[in-house]
């Protein structure tokens, strides 16, 4: 993923002189997790940015380049970094087209690795996507494959809206796949049913659906068919997808890493309760993440793994 | 007691007591040109008591008055060129006028008509206005510095002779994002103006409550940029230092942090009857060089008078919207869930206040 990540940066700013990449380490080093590697040799100081380590300074500069007319792309080094950043995200960036009566559109793509898995600990694990989904104006979106990083990073950047473009770090390396070279997109907010199924649907993104696919598979063994839905774009999420499958299933289980208190779970169930109650024929799950600090020590207790996915599908199909 | 461990910089000046100007910046100040500052500074007081006015009707709520802040305000404006951008705090609207912002749009924006630059979504602070590159403010104090910042970077890494200049006040100095934006300008060397007007408090807080250093230029010391300080009453003087910084910012030589100390309000709360006043103190400088005389002085003041109640008569005049549009540019187009969200709005009721 880290390769197909790093060829769609590189491809966007050949295609497009006014893309930029800034953030703490990216040009030299080529970033932490080497997702912008090569970069600066190739584009040079006023393409890939160095930056001083702030934040709230390197979003803030980013949207005085959107401003100006360029197409910044700032790394924030962790997802657990961002919140310095909260407020020029939130208060500034989230909100400069309607401020500005549809004048002023800041478009920026934040880069933020997140999640769990990777023995991160406490501030280098957290999925922090739900506190941005809460704000209008942003779309959030978080692939689960290389293909899918690449096609989705494109659109992002090519999308007139904020993005915060949020990358599983657990799966940067150990997702594998094969990704065409040059030009394509995937379109923002439409999911994908990666294994169709009739009894329960289960809604995933990011490092989790590798989990949500195998506890599928084992729960397939006691003759439960689930359909594994990867979101993709978590907001504006594909709402169509969801409700007809679970049209079809009447059951879901919703899979984050966050915590589960007000995490986009919550949010999930809550339309399907309004757009598909009566076809529901058991109570909506939830297998997330702990209410609690990300734990170092006991991280494959505090994830939303397989083993405990499993009893949830079957508790859900109710057999 | 500020630490004199760092001392400021000396404050420049150019407008003396009588009038007169300092020979040592007495150039580039042709007749027109400080017939036009002047103007713009009586629209700005005029203006302002106004929407002060309106205000205190409760007719509008956001109205920060810029009295006594004026020179240091249409001086900086006027020390930057037509392609630079401008980033406002609070108070700056006489820095778009100066840009060319008529004066009707500042004034629907403030009664938060549907025809304001921001279509009445938010009278806070003075609108945006894009012909010229005006960037309006959220009340969050210092947001605003990273992003001029951002835009002076820009155009140096596109080798544009662009600038920025932004506007704060002096509580934003004890800010990250004031922080932040130096630092990003300092490393660099985008070309920005950051201008502070001081004016000794921030909201209640007086200055030496938000800062321990010989005033706020000072801290660009620590930023690797150029610290600058001046007598923020002083219009001549103000519109000097910042041409020097643009010149600077021309010459590659980055960014200028300058300080404006403006005046402290005279107790009876009348900028006007002040002698410090900087509105007249330009005036006494007009009559010292014979451009300026009661007559014409109270023509002036006459026209700004009607043009602002014209302005007040034609936005009061605006019928409010039909169809409340505020679901429109959140995203620039409509996704499903906003969609309906607004097709569940109730009709909006005018007799209710809506």
């Amino acid at each position: 993923m880290v390769q197909a990540i790093n060829d769609a940066l590189a491809h966007e700013m050949r295609r497009d002189d006014r893309v930029v990449v800034l953030g703490e380490d990216v040009g030299r080093v080529g970033g932490v997790f080497r997702v912008t590697q090569g970069l600066w040799e190739e584009f040079g100081d006023e393409r890939v940015v160095d930056t001083p380590l702030s934040e709230g300074g390197i979003v803030g500069a980013a949207i005085g380049m959107a401003l100006y007319g360029l197409v910044p792309i700032p790394e924030i080094q962790f997802a657990d970094f961002i919140y310095p950043a909260f407020d020029q995200i939130v208060s500034e960036l989230a909100k400069l087209r309607w401020r500005s009566g549809g004048e002023y559109p800041a478009k920026v793509v934040i880069r933020a690795p997140v999640g769990g898995g990777i023995r991160g600990g406490l501030y280098h694990s957290q999925s922090p996507e739900a506190l941005f989904i809460h704000v209008a104006g942003l779309k959030v979106v978080c692939p689960s494959s290389p293909y899918d990083a690449k096609g989705l990073l494109l659109a992002s950047i090519r999308d007139p809206d904020p993005v915060l473009f949020f990358e599983p770090k657990r799966i940067y390396r150990a997702a594998k796949g094969e990704v065409p070279d040059g030009e394509y997109t995937l379109p923002l907010g439409v999911a994908a049913v990666v294994r169709p199924g009739r009894h329960v649907t289960v809604i995933a993104w990011g490092a989790m659906l590798y989990e949500a696919i195998a506890a599928a598979d084992q729960a397939s063994q006691s003759g439960v068919e689930c359909e594994v839905i990867d979101l993709r774009t978590l907001w504006p999420v594909d709402i169509e997808t969801i409700v007809a499958s679970v049209k079809k299933t009447g059951r879901v289980i919703v899979v984050h890493e966050a915590p589960k208190t007000c995490g986009f779970g919550a949010e999930l169930v809550a339309l399907v309760n309004e757009k598909a109650f009566f076809c529901l024929e058991a109570p909506p799950a939830r297998v997330c993440g702990f209410d609690t600090p990300f734990p170092y020590a006991l991280e494959m207790e505090y994830l939303p793994l397989a083993r405990r996915i499993l009893p949830a599908i079957i508790e859900t199909a109710g057999i | 007691m500020p630490s004199a461990a760092w001392p400021g910089p000396p404050q420049v000046g150019a407008l003396r007591e009588d009038g007169t100007v300092d020979p040592a910046r007495a150039e580039g100040i042709p007749d027109e040109l400080a017939v036009a500052l002047y103007e713009q500074m009586v629209l700005s007081r005029e203006t302002d008591a106004h929407l002060v006015a309106l205000q205190r009707q409760g007719r509008i709520t956001h109205h920060a008055s810029a009295a006594g802040e004026e020179a240091a305000i249409v001086g900086a404006a006027a020390g930057v060129r037509d392609e630079d951008w401008m980033f406002l705090a609070s108070r700056e609207f006489a820095a778009a006028l100066w840009r060319g912002m008529p004066l009707g749009a500042l004034v629907h924006h403030a009664l938060g008509t549907a025809r304001g630059p921001g279509r009445g979504r938010d009278t806070y602070a003075p609108p945006f206005w894009k012909p010229a590159r005006v960037v309006s403010a959220s009340p969050l104090s210092a947001t605003q510095i990273p992003h001029a910042a951002g835009v002076a970077w820009s155009a140096r890494a596109r080798r544009e002779d662009v600038a920025a200049l932004v506007f704060f006040g002096e509580g934003a100095t004890s800010s990250a994002d004031f922080h932040a934006g130096l630092n990003f300008a300092g490393v660099t060397r985008a070309p920005l103006i950051a201008v502070c007007r001081n004016n000794g408090w921030a909201t209640s807080l007086p200055s030496d409550r938000q800062t321990a250093s010989d005033g706020f230029a000072v801290k660009a010391v620590a930023y690797g940029v150029r610290a600058v300080r001046v007598d923020g009453g002083d219009v001549i003087a103000v519109l000097a230092v910042v041409r020097e910084a643009r010149a600077r910012a021309a010459a590659g030589e980055g960014c200028t942090l300058i300080e404006a100390v403006v005046p402290p309000r005279p107790d009876s709360g009348d900028v006007s009857s002040s002698p410090a006043d900087p509105i007249a103190r330009m005036r006494r400088h007009l009559e010292g060089r014979g451009l300026w005389s009661d007559d014409r002085d109270a023509r002036l003041r006459d026209e700004v008078h009607a043009d602002v109640r014209r302005a007040i008569a034609e936005a009061d005049a605006e019928p409010s919207s039909p169809t409340p549009d505020f679901t429109d540019d959140v995203y620039a187009s409509l996704p499903w869930h906003l969609r309906e969200q607004r097709q569940a709005m109730a009709p909006r009721d005018p007799a209710a206040g809506g």
